[in-house]
């Protein structure tokens, strides 16, 4: 832990004890959102730059054809990675992909997958060839929770992704053919816990002081969860987190907006 | 979770292996299967074979990952060449890093680290076989594991994990329903307090079902946790004598 | 309240009663006790505690351990001692001019010695002193946790095998264990045996008999003591 862990985590927990959280946010509030599409339109054929509070993320869709996978031979596939780059916190290096980073991409990628976000059957350009996916989550300023932060910019960016021209065996970048299919809208929302409490969308010094976190991704059902930390849940923090995912979904899918 | 239809997998209100909703694959478990190390565990479930094995605490390497306030716990989840129909490419993956990490996670929750200041608990799980269900498999005999090797800790871990075949929720998923299956949520709780400490879901579920799933997740941990003590109070009864001392050993 | 009889066996989390004081191996968690490792439990009056039945070693002040010189550097050295903390012995327990003494004239890398924990500090940094060269004999390994029985009361286990296998015996509380002369064979089986059934009720006793039936036809040396620091 940097110190910043130790000299923060004291002050964040009395502060939790008597109801109230450091920027003054209810325990059930997000911090504010916002969202910037097209942030790379000139290359990328989608993308966003979310701002949760002050994390700051890039998300950025990459189309490539390629085989599907054998067991799946109608389908196109997608593939999640996230970056924690080093200028987002003294805590990150370069190199390969951490422990932390691929929790975050495979908790985002979940969320997507296991919702039917990406309407696969759609992406079959001709036999045994797909379009392929690739969503990559740059973060550039670690400031809490990424896991929301990334899904929720990965999301913006799928719904104004377009789908680039196909012709003769060859990719036209610059041009588009369509919109990347979309059939649904994945979001995740974690919740930490600190002490007795639950605080949703936690900010970097709640992470330092929490306990565990509860990430629920949901549409209209639930479609991925992942529990962090080293701390416990019992059922009733559980639901309780399922709840405001449900909550808190619904409020955040009515800011992401199609083009 | 592919929720694909056209695979059976309830016929006449019976899973594919004949198992009730509600019933567990058999198992089996053993401690003290390894010479060396400080503690170890083997655990058969359905057709995953998993073996576990913890050194330390022990010095930690590189000396800026010490901790002055407590002990790191570090986890290996290995998924063998061999244990899967086509070959896993040997050493670590994306999937078996995050199971590495939420496992040392729901370990540290109970193990009491801060007895043990700037040292690393390592724990070895290796997944030989595997048939659904090895995070599972693998945290409930690290668990058994860390016990054998006298780490204090202030409960064991038992995990099981539920899950939604053909519309209906099920414990215990083995390799077909989990293909080709709705829904896998794995969990592990601390027995004692009933809480939580690993939970992860995919697929598709609704809130209800998720209050069924949780409720066959947790009845199934609890299963296990009685096979986890009854476990480790037989392999103490050389400890205490019972049954005599045999000569000539 | 207790939850547990006196010698039953328990795994960690066991809940052993209330209003009861815990000793080793247990927590306290609203006002109940309970078990932090699985073995055995030993209740004594309101004292309640928890015989181990594996463990390793961590460092205790005033224990004799077995260890090797890991470095030499000035005025001290670093042991290891089969423990999680590398331990620091002072150039001062041989020389009075440590700083300016060679001090691998004394013992060197690699060089085997028992020694007595002088102190250890919060996070387990500890001093040897009085340490003693070990030369030949065998050093065999014990579970730290099971070391005390092979000792027993008042070293009665360890004076008995000492005595019937004419061995010089020198007990490291960290697990090893160096066996010299007289019946090693003897003595070797008869300490794996005592680890093996740690916790047996009547243990000496059988030990007792089992030495005197192996040792039977075999005459024993004389043993002798070589110094303090000996068990």
């Amino acid at each position: 832990m940097e110190i910043e862990g130790y000299l923060k985590k004291d002050y964040i927990t009395n502060l939790v004890k008597q109801d109230k959280r450091e920027d003054a946010r209810k325990f059930d509030e997000h911090r504010k959102i916002l969202v910037d599409n097209d942030y790379v339109k000139d290359k990328a054929p989608g993308s966003c730059f979310v701002q949760l509070g002050k994390t700051k993320v890039l998300a950025g869709i990459s189309i490539a054809v390629g085989e599907p996978f054998s067991d799946r031979p109608n389908d196109g596939v997608m593939s999640t990675s996230t970056e924690l780059r080093p200028m987002a916190s003294p805590r990150f290096e370069s190199g390969p992909p951490n422990d932390e980073s691929i929790e975050i991409a495979r908790v985002i990628d979940r969320g997507i997958r296991e919702a039917g976000a990406i309407d696969t059957k759609k992406l079959l350009i001709e036999d045994n060839l797909v379009w392929i996916v690739f969503i990559d989550i740059h973060v550039l300023d670690h400031d809490g929770n990424l896991i929301d932060a990334g899904g929720i910019a990965a999301m913006s960016a799928l719904l104004n992704t377009r789908l680039p021209k196909y012709e003769d065996g060859k990719i036209i970048y610059g041009e588009y053919s369509g919109k990347l299919p979309i059939n649904c809208v994945p979001i995740p929302c974690t919740t930490a816990k600190i002490g007795k409490n639950l605080l949703v969308d936690p900010s970097l010094n709640e992470e330092y002081a929490m306990d565990a976190r509860l990430t629920v991704a949901t549409t209209d059902i639930i479609n991925a969860m992942q529990k962090g930390g080293t701390g416990s849940f019992n059922e009733e923090e559980i639901m309780a987190c399922v709840d405001a995912a449900f909550e808190q979904g619904n409020k955040i899918r009515k800011m992401l907006s199609t083009d | 979770m592919s929720g694909n239809g056209d695979v059976v997998l309830i016929k006449d209100g019976k899973r594919l292996d004949g198992r009730d909703f509600d019933e567990l694959r058999d198992i089996k478990m053993e401690v003290s299967v390894l010479e060396r190390a400080a503690g170890s565990a083997y655990v058969e479930w359905g057709k995953n074979k998993v073996m576990v094995g913890v050194y330390g605490p022990r010095e930690l390497h590189p000396k800026f990952l010490q901790d002055p306030t407590k002990a790191m716990l570090r986890c290996v989840y290995n998924l063998a060449p061999f244990s899967v129909d086509d070959r896993k490419k040997p050493g670590p993956d994306r999937r078996s890093v995050e199971i590495s990490k939420v496992t040392s996670e729901a370990l540290s929750s109970v193990v009491m680290l801060e007895r043990f200041p700037n040292t690393v608990v390592d724990v070895f799980i290796e997944i030989l076989q595997a048939d659904a269900g090895t995070r599972c498999a693998g945290l409930t005999a690290a668990s058994l594991a860390l016990a054998d090797a006298g780490i204090p800790m202030k409960d064991l871990i038992a995990s099981c994990s539920a899950g939604k075949i053909q519309g209906q929720v099920v414990v215990d998923l083995m390799k077909e329903e989990d293909n080709f299956g709705e829904c896998d949520l794995p969990m592990a709780i601390i027995p004692k307090k009933g809480e939580v400490v690993l939970l992860q879901m995919d697929g598709k579920l609704s809130r209800d079902e998720f209050k069924d799933a949780y409720k066959l997740a947790y009845d199934g941990c609890m299963k296990i946790y009685d096979l986890q003590r009854k476990t480790l109070m037989d392999s103490m009864k050389k400890f205490v004598g019972e049954g005599g001392i045999e000569n000539g050993d | 309240m207790l939850n547990v009889k006196d010698r039953d066996l328990i795994v960690p989390g066991d809940l052993l009663g209330s209003d009861i004081l815990p000793d080793m191996n247990c927590y306290m968690e609203g006002g109940n006790v309970y078990s932090a490792v699985e073995g055995l439990v030993r209740v004594d009056g309101r004292k309640i505690k928890v015989v181990p039945s594996s463990g390793g070693y961590i460092p205790k002040r005033d224990d004799v351990v077995i260890g090797v010189i890991m470095d030499v550097l000035t005025g001290k050295w670093l042991v290891d001692i089969n423990s999680p903390y590398i331990c620091a012995m002072s150039g001062e327990e041989v020389s009075r001019d440590a700083a300016k003494t060679d001090l691998s004239r004394y013992y060197k890398v690699g060089d085997i010695l028992t020694a007595k924990i002088g102190s250890v500090n919060e996070v387990y940094s500890c001093q040897l002193m009085k340490p003693w060269k070990i030369e030949n004999g065998l050093i065999i390994d014990v579970n730290p946790k099971r070391v005390p029985r092979v000792v027993g009361k008042q070293k009665s286990m360890l004076n008995m095998i000492r005595e019937k296998t004419g061995a010089r015996i020198i007990v490291g509380q960290n697990g090893k264990i160096w066996i010299k002369d007289g019946n090693v064979d003897l003595a070797v089986k008869t300490i794996k045996k005592i680890e093996k059934y740690a916790q047996t009720q009547g243990l000496t006793d059988q030990i007792a008999e089992f030495l005197d039936k192996e040792s039977r036809g075999n005459p024993i040396k004389p043993s002798y003591h070589i110094n303090e620091s000996e068990d």
